[in-house]
């Protein structure tokens, strides 16, 4: 168990009761370091939107079993990838029971609950967290130095010797901190989903799916050309359908987004599913999609980035993944902190630790290695001219015309490429390009 | 129905009680409490519970009293172990704060006011003799507002609801209240203590708690008082069916007279005299308020003569 902590002066402040920060509270409480979470929403979670599904594998070694107690929706037992034009779709579906065994793959979950849980295991551990609070400032010491955070309640003012940003997507602290730049909008996108009431036994019948079991479906051509994509995802007796649309696109469009939503509803592949299915949520939120590339410097002195507020989902197309990324950057920037700490060395350079553990571990290794993905996977031939060549090819190969013959796929390819303008060089480069990607 | 343990009263949590006992009697409750639109079901989540807006004017102002008398203010709510959290924030403010158990105080209008109201005012008496206790004036459970008066009636004190704004006198235990009447008329009560007052969200916010007192009080147990051997429930005293379509009453309506023309000239009633609007400023203050007081006047609307406000 970690000391009592004084009432305003702390090993750390961690900003963020999402995934990153209660991870990062955990591990620094497990070190039995002085930790306080300061939330504002009035519990964790009640101010998180995201798409829907868990990757928690991360907390094998942190929670054993976690399993047991995590306050699970389904377990993702399929996975669908659904390349659609306005009046086709070409699915490619995953089903696997290993999924749904433990250590499990993914699940679907509420934030509300999840991070509520996640939350209490660093409370479990020692660390305090005070909600309904947010964090208006830094604190600094008159070398530049991170010394604590303001908040909004009379005698706010807290001191520590490292403070963790997890505050989330275009994050203010880390703006203030000169980590990341005031405005970004090329580097994220929108995200608006809504959360659809339907019987627990409908969804399994209609999604082919047993009790407990749950699909996650990703969408690529249902965004009306602007660049993103979309989702469906299954919990007991809800489904979220969103999508996940660039900003720059999206204002450039003046499409409004729950038009986008709309029209996701309606596809003739998407709309028996949810027939007679009641709107119970509308939430909106955005995503840091610039990967690698965009990432900020991770610490500075007295402080430390992590999860969305450095930018580190995973946005790769095949891949929308940020709550298991904020959890291990969370851990690694606790025990970084708690190291330093320990050190009495709380510089960047003490706390560089914290940089040396994302690179050996998946976080900083999958965002290198798919650092192209994002460039790729939102450019104007992915998203509009490659997604109607495949459904346009998939109708052709199935439909039977004869007394003619049936025609060749290289035949078939060609003559699709040429009706959507789409080069042979382009494809071939292309291919090339998304082979080097996602090597 | 009071769920809690039999024995003796545990002691409400936070400072030591010095001075005339001031009681917030709050019902804090989920305030996006979500209604299934065809079953007509309302569920409601507790970790999303709150104050409304006038119990936070409730706490407020017996914090307030509670300074000026130097008194002590006892946070008190019946209901589910889930709204602890926000008895928390009245500790945060100094409060203490007590919990009565009780499963069906969130049941909307059908919940037994009698026997709720009885239970409070018995954890009201075994935590001492109370000087004043305040309470929102609006249920954002949807009861039907007598909480407040029966739990007068069991105190045997004297009541002022719905007030619009409650100052005490500091060297005497006297409340001063004011109220809204009908016609944009106020009145103002001076109640003598033990007195239970229900306060509108008006003129009063709730303060925030600084960060020290909010982090001490974060998790803190809230205790939870003996169930009350004597409060039986007599059920409800509203009964609440099943929801059924809205059916409007029908309404008599003359038929309509006369040809088409003559109606649609009866409706628009372009051919009745009528006053042609005029362009009166630009005008003082002065001036423009007597225009409106004769444009008023002229129009039947002129106030009833009365007490000076
Ligand atoms: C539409 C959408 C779909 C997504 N789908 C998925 C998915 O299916 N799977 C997946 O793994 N990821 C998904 N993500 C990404 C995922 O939601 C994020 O990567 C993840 O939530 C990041 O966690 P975090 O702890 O860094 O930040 P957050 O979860 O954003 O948490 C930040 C916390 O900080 C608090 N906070 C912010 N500012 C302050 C302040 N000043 N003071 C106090 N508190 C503050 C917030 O209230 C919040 O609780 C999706 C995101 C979106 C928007």
């Amino acid at each position: 168990m970690a000391d009592t902590p004084s009432p305003d002066s702390f090993d750390a402040i961690v900003v963020g009761a999402g995934p990153a920060g209660s991870a990062a509270a955990l591990a620094l409480a497990r070190a039995g370091r002085s930790v306080v979470i300061i939330e504002r929403g009035p519990f964790p979670g009640s101010k998180n939107v995201y798409g829907g599904v868990v990757y928690a594998r991360v907390l094998d070694d942190v929670i054993p079993n976690w399993w047991e107690q995590v306050p699970v929706q389904r377990w993702v037992v399929r996975r669908s990838t659904m390349v659609m034009t306005g009046s086709q779709a070409v699915t490619v579906d995953v089903r696997t029971q290993a999924w749904g065994r433990p250590p499990y793959n993914g699940m679907t979950v509420y934030r509300a609950d999840f991070d509520s849980w996640l939350a209490d295991q660093a409370v479990a551990a020692g660390a305090s967290l005070v909600t309904s609070t947010v964090a208006t400032g830094l604190v600094r010491d008159g070398t530049g130095r991170v010394t604590g955070v303001r908040t909004d309640r009379p005698g706010g003012d807290l001191a520590s010797r490292v403070v963790i940003a997890c505050d989330g997507v275009n994050s203010f602290l880390a703006k203030e901190a000169g980590l990341l730049p005031k405005a970004d909008a090329a580097h994220h996108t929108l995200g608006v989903k809504e959360v659809l009431a339907l019987p627990a036994e409908v969804i399994e019948d209609r999604f082919g799916l047993a009790p407990g079991e749950g699909l996650d479906i990703e969408m690529i051509g249902c965004t009306r050309g602007i660049p993103g994509g979309g989702f469906l995802y299954t919990n007991r007796d809800t489904v979220n359908v969103g999508v996940v649309v660039s900003l720059t696109g999206l204002a450039a469009s003046g499409v409004r987004p729950e038009e986008l939503i709309a029209d996701l509803k309606e596809h003739p592949a998407v709309a028996p599913w949810l027939r007679g299915a009641a709107v119970k949520e509308y939430g909106a939120h955005l995503i840091p999609e610039g990967g690698y590339d965009a990432m900020p410097a991770l610490a500075a002195d007295g402080f430390l980035v992590a999860g969305d507020a450095a930018g580190m989902t995973l946005a790769a197309g095949l891949w929308l993944e940020g709550v298991n990324f904020a959890i291990g950057a969370g851990l690694a920037a606790g025990r970084a902190a708690a190291a330093a700490i320990a050190q009495g060395d709380v510089t960047a350079a003490g706390l560089a630790g914290y940089r040396k553990a994302l690179e050996a571990n998946f976080v900083l290794q999958d965002h290198k290695r798919l650092r192209g993905a994002p460039q790729l996977v939102l450019s104007d031939r992915m998203q509009r001219q490659y997604v109607q060549l495949i459904c346009d090819l998939a109708e052709q190969v199935f439909t039977v015309t004869n007394p003619e013959p049936k025609p060749g796929l290289v035949k078939l390819l060609l003559r699709g490429a040429r009706r959507h303008k789409v080069r042979v060089r382009d494809l071939v480069r292309d291919g090339i390009e998304t082979a080097k990607v996602f090597r | 129905m009071a769920d809690g343990g039999q024995g003796p009263a545990p002691a409400p949590v936070g400072p030591s009680p010095v001075g005339p006992l001031v009681v917030a009697c709050l019902d804090p409750a989920d305030l996006r409490q979500e209604v299934d639109p065809l079953t007509g079901e309302v569920r409601a989540d507790w970790r999303r519970a709150d104050l409304s807006a006038s119990d936070g004017a409730a706490l407020e102002h017996s914090l307030r009293a509670a300074e000026a008398w130097g008194g002590t203010v006892l946070a008190l709510a019946a209901g589910p172990p889930g709204l602890d959290p926000v008895l928390e924030q009245a500790v945060a403010l100094g409060a203490r704060a007590l919990r009565v158990p009780w499963s069906d105080a969130h049941s909307g209008p059908a919940v037994d006011a009698v026997a709720l109201a009885a239970a409070l005012a018995a954890a009201i008496s075994q935590a001492g003799p109370p000087a004043l206790v305040v309470c929102g004036d609006r249920s954002p459970s949807r009861g039907i507002g007598a909480v407040p008066a029966l739990i007068a009636h069991h105190l045997g004190a004297e009541q002022a609801l719905g007030l619009v704004s409650l100052t005490v006198d500091q060297s005497s235990q006297v409340v001063i209240a004011e109220r809204r009447l009908d016609g944009g008329w106020r009145e103002r009560l001076r109640v003598r203590a033990p007195a239970v007052c229900s306060v509108e969200a008006a003129g009063v916010r709730l303060r925030r708690a600084p960060f020290a007192a909010a982090l001490r009080s974060s998790g803190q147990p809230i205790p939870v008082a003996a169930s009350q051997s004597g409060v039986a429930s007599t059920g409800a005293q509203l009964r609440i069916g099943g929801p059924r379509p809205y059916r409007p009453r029908t309404k008599a309506v003359a038929p309509p007279m006369g040809g088409t023309h003559d109606r649609l000239l009866a409706l628009t009633g372009v051919l009745v005299a009528h006053d042609p609007p005029r362009i009166v400023g630009p005008l003082g203050p002065v001036e423009a308020a007597g225009e409106l007081l004769d444009f008023l006047d002229g129009h039947g609307y002129s106030p009833p003569s009365g007490p000076a406000q």
